[in-house]
């Protein structure tokens, strides 16, 4: 990993120079830019892997540069903003950014995701997406029912069999919502009753094994009242 | 001197003295005058101690006598009938008499009568002349005089002392009535006026009316006993029947009495306290029907709205122009037909007038409702602009303070300094939910929530926030007790948002509870509506109210300063009214109560 290229790109230069010695502290290779202009400049110069974009800068704003790198890159890209709302983040996952991360963030939780982004960009190879009959993917997450194996950006997971049967199930479904009871029929294969706890717990542990930030999911959702489904990525 | 005299004389004892005395002095007054009736005297001997010099001997010894001898000299006839007086006539020719001119002149008392002129009078100087024409001599016997005069005497001295004892009741009654008017509405402690709080309550014509009909009552019963009693006993004392009807004349006397004086006196108070109008049936229900009219036409509520004011004088203007037309044209019409169309004209005019003038001010009205609403439109934006230029200001700086902490905790430090990069770390983390909770805050209550609205189950929500709080419920020690409903409850709502309330709300819960005790959680289903309540005891004593505890940034306990950013209940609060729920706090002693509601959806049926 000592070649890898970071281009981290924010108008704020504390910002930007925290990340780079925080990315530095980690090994990587870091190449700073102000604005847009700069990174796409930065970008012609440089093999990069990663890139760490803001979206609120001056002259050419994160999301029109992210447009552009796209255009010829398929490298990772991760957002930065200060806006919070879903829609905000929603939008910038459809244009093409690969994770989100709202301001202020948590230092560690950034370079979890950057690590996790390039395990996935690198050792997978987005490019050649294994396509198995006995393997499910959805997103960074791999899951061998076969082998009964589950990979998130490439790194192994270890879940209980309780744990992987749910997550098979919702993984197999992906985007569907399903009740608690539904769950709990499909999984333990015995009548529910009030198992809400039961399986709410299960999923809480499934979140702390296989998401970043398990208090802001990106695969295992609560769809609060009705309930709970993998994220469609 | 002066304060002894007064308090002394508006006591209440001195009052109620005279208004008894003044009662039994009125009763006194109509008891003599009743007697007297009953006793049918003539009033005369009172003022007139001789009986020679009363009209009773006039209209009744002189007058009769003159009369009869005129007659008698007129016919010549019945001279052998007796007579009471003695008489002397010369008509010229012939006298008559029964006594003679010389026997005559002793007496003291002569009374001389021309007949052809009717006069008469006392020929004091008793100088009889015999030879002058049709002049009548009279006197009357001095025993016949003298036993009139005995009874005379008798019957004055049976009226001297009742006279005398009227008079002083009279008297005695107008005393008390005018101290009692005097002292009416006083007290010894001030000079203000004090209204009685039973008498005075009745409003003045009702008791004007009170009075006039006592008057009447004891008038006609009055009227009536005197009528029955007066002749049944003929004789000079007064007979059983007269005695009962005395008393029950005192009786109704003394009642009607005490039923005027009293309700006089309050009117008296109310005119000293300037209210005997004012608080009458008569001016309030003129009053209120002048207010109510005068409310018609009174605009001032409209001050500060110039345009609806010109409606509503346009408006006045119309109805009394048009009134007036129609009343013209009735009289007109009594006139002449044609002239009855004149009005009706001019009324044609009118409404012409008020629907033009009228139009252009509503379109002035709907110009200045548009401007209002683009002002408002834009301000909404600035508002909007504004949260998110200064959260992203905020954010910003608050990103390199983190970060840069972050890789301070990453040196080298000697242990002093990592202690307080881990106290900076601490705060800049419990800095970034404040900013963040502020300006979930400043969207909600400014209206901008973007809200995902989707029908839910808000019991599945309930036990889904307790399963996902479980470890912190577990490391509070507290318990929860839930009553939810036994069937799914739906609503239409956004869920991440009540998760947001809900977590708050019991997560409040936990932080305030007292050890030991449990945190119920309740739901019920009233009128197509939920409602649920969370309740707790605190473990503190709440010295604040239920308004003061969602104002923002106001903690349950000030002293204390714990993490949180004390926004959790504004947040709960806001967030609620932005999914259309309802959101009350309420502080029952130590009890904690938050209570939520929202409409079921009929669409959940399905």
């Amino acid at each position: 990993m000592e070649n890898t290229k970071i281009l981290v790109v924010d108008d704020d230069k504390a910002i930007a120079g925290a990340i780079e010695k925080l990315l530095v502290m980690e090994g990587y290779e870091v190449i700073k830019a102000y604005n847009g202009m700069e990174a796409l400049d930065a970008l012609v110069n440089n093999d990069v892997q990663l890139i760490i974009l803001d979206i609120m800068m001056p002259k050419m704003d994160g999301l029109s540069t992210m447009m552009k790198v796209r255009e010829n890159k398929n490298i990772p890209i991760i957002l930065l903003s200060a806006k919070s709302e879903d829609s905000d983040k929603i939008l910038g996952l459809s244009m093409g950014a690969d994770d989100y991360v709202t301001k202020p963030f948590n230092p560690q939780e950034l370079v979890a995701r950057v690590k996790s982004q390039l395990r996935r960009y690198l050792q997978l190879g987005a490019k050649d997406s294994i396509n198995s009959s006995s393997k499910i993917v959805v997103g960074g997450l791999c899951m061998d029912v076969e082998k009964a194996e589950i990979t998130v950006d490439g790194e192994p997971v270890k879940l209980t069999a309780k744990e992987f049967k749910i997550l098979e199930f919702l993984m197999k479904n992906a985007g569907r919502v399903f009740s608690a009871e539904q769950i709990y029929e499909k999984v333990w294969q015995e009548p529910a009753y009030s198992v809400e706890n039961t399986v709410m717990v299960h999923i809480r542990r499934i979140r702390e094994k296989i998401e970043i930030n398990p208090k802001e999911p990106k695969y295992l959702k609560v769809v609060w009242g009705i309930g709970y489904k993998i994220e469609k990525i | 001197m002066v304060t002894r005299l007064r308090r002394f004389s508006r006591s209440k004892g001195l009052k109620a003295a005279a208004f008894i005395l003044d009662v039994v002095f009125i009763t006194a007054i109509m008891l003599q005058l009743v007697y007297l009736f009953y006793r049918d005297f003539d009033l005369e001997p009172l003022f007139v101690k001789e009986y020679r010099q009363s009209c009773e001997f006039i209209d009744n010894d002189l007058t009769p006598a003159i009369e009869k001898l005129v007659k008698y000299i007129a016919t010549d006839k019945g001279w052998e009938q007796e007579f009471d007086c003695y008489y002397y006539y010369n008509d010229g020719e012939k006298f008559y008499n029964n006594i003679s001119l010389s026997e005559l002149e002793k007496y003291n008392y002569i009374y001389e009568c021309n007949i052809q002129t009717w006069n008469y009078n006392i020929n004091s100087a008793n100088n009889v002349d015999g030879a002058k024409k049709n002049i009548l001599y009279l006197a009357f016997p001095e025993d016949y005089i003298q036993q009139k005069q005995e009874m005379w005497d008798s019957i004055r001295t049976e009226l001297v002392p009742i006279a005398v004892s009227f008079i002083i009741s009279v008297i005695a009654a107008v005393i008390f009535f005018v101290y009692l008017i005097v002292v009416a509405g006083r007290k010894a402690e001030d000079d203000d006026v004090h209204l009685s709080p039973y008498s005075d309550r009745i409003y003045s014509d009702v008791l004007a009316g009170i009075i006039i009909l006592t008057v009447y009552v004891w008038f006609f019963f009055t009227y009536n006993l005197l009528k029955r009693s007066r002749y049944s006993s003929g004789s000079l004392a007064i007979g059983m029947d007269q005695k009962v009807s005395l008393i029950i004349i005192g009786i109704i006397t003394a009642i009607a009495a005490i039923i005027c004086l009293d309700l006089l006196i309050s009117m008296i108070r109310k005119i000293k306290a300037k209210k005997l109008i004012k608080h009458s049936l008569i001016y309030i229900i003129l009053s209120s029907i002048s207010n109510f009219i005068r409310s018609f036409f009174n605009d001032s509520r409209f001050e500060h709205y110039p345009l609806t004011k010109s409606l509503y004088r346009r408006q006045v203007i119309f109805t009394v122009s048009s009134g007036i037309m129609v009343i013209l044209s009735f009289i007109l019409i009594f006139i002449n037909i044609f002239a009855g169309f004149l009005p009706v004209m001019l009324e044609a005019v009118i409404i012409f007038w008020y629907f033009y003038e009228n139009n252009k001010t509503y379109d002035e009205i709907n110009n200045g409702l548009q401007e209002g609403y683009k002002e408002m439109m834009k301000s909404e934006k600035m508002k909007v602009d504004l949260i998110t230029n200064v959260s992203h200001d905020l954010k910003t700086p608050l990103t390199s303070i983190i970060s840069y902490v972050e890789l301070l905790s990453k040196e080298d430090l000697p242990e002093t300094a990592r202690d307080y990069v881990k106290i900076l770390s601490e705060k800049s983390e419990r800095l970034k939910n404040i900013v963040s909770d502020l300006f979930d805050l400043a969207k909600s209550t400014s209206g901008n929530l973007p809200l995902d609205l989707e029908y839910l189950d808000l019991k599945k929500l309930i036990e889904q926030t307790l399963a996902d709080m479980g470890d912190d419920i577990e490391k509070s020690n507290m318990r929860i007790k839930t009553t939810l409903t036994e069937n799914p409850v739906y609503i239409y709502s956004d869920g991440k948002k009540l998760y947001r309330v809900f977590q708050n709300i019991i997560g409040n819960a936990l932080k305030y509870s007292l050890q030991g005790t449990r945190i119920y959680i309740d739901m019920e289903i009233i009128n197509n509506r939920v409602n649920v309540t969370v309740k707790n005891t605190a473990s503190y004593e709440m010295d604040f109210t239920a308004e003061e505890i969602l104002q923002r940034f106001s903690r349950g306990d000030k002293s204390r300063s714990t993490e949180g950013s004390g926004l959790g209940l504004s947040i709960a609060e806001s967030f609620t009214r932005a999914c259309g729920g309802t959101f009350r706090v309420e502080i029952d002693g130590d009890q904690f109560r938050v209570k939520l509601g929202f409409p079921i959806s009929v669409m959940a049926e399905q």
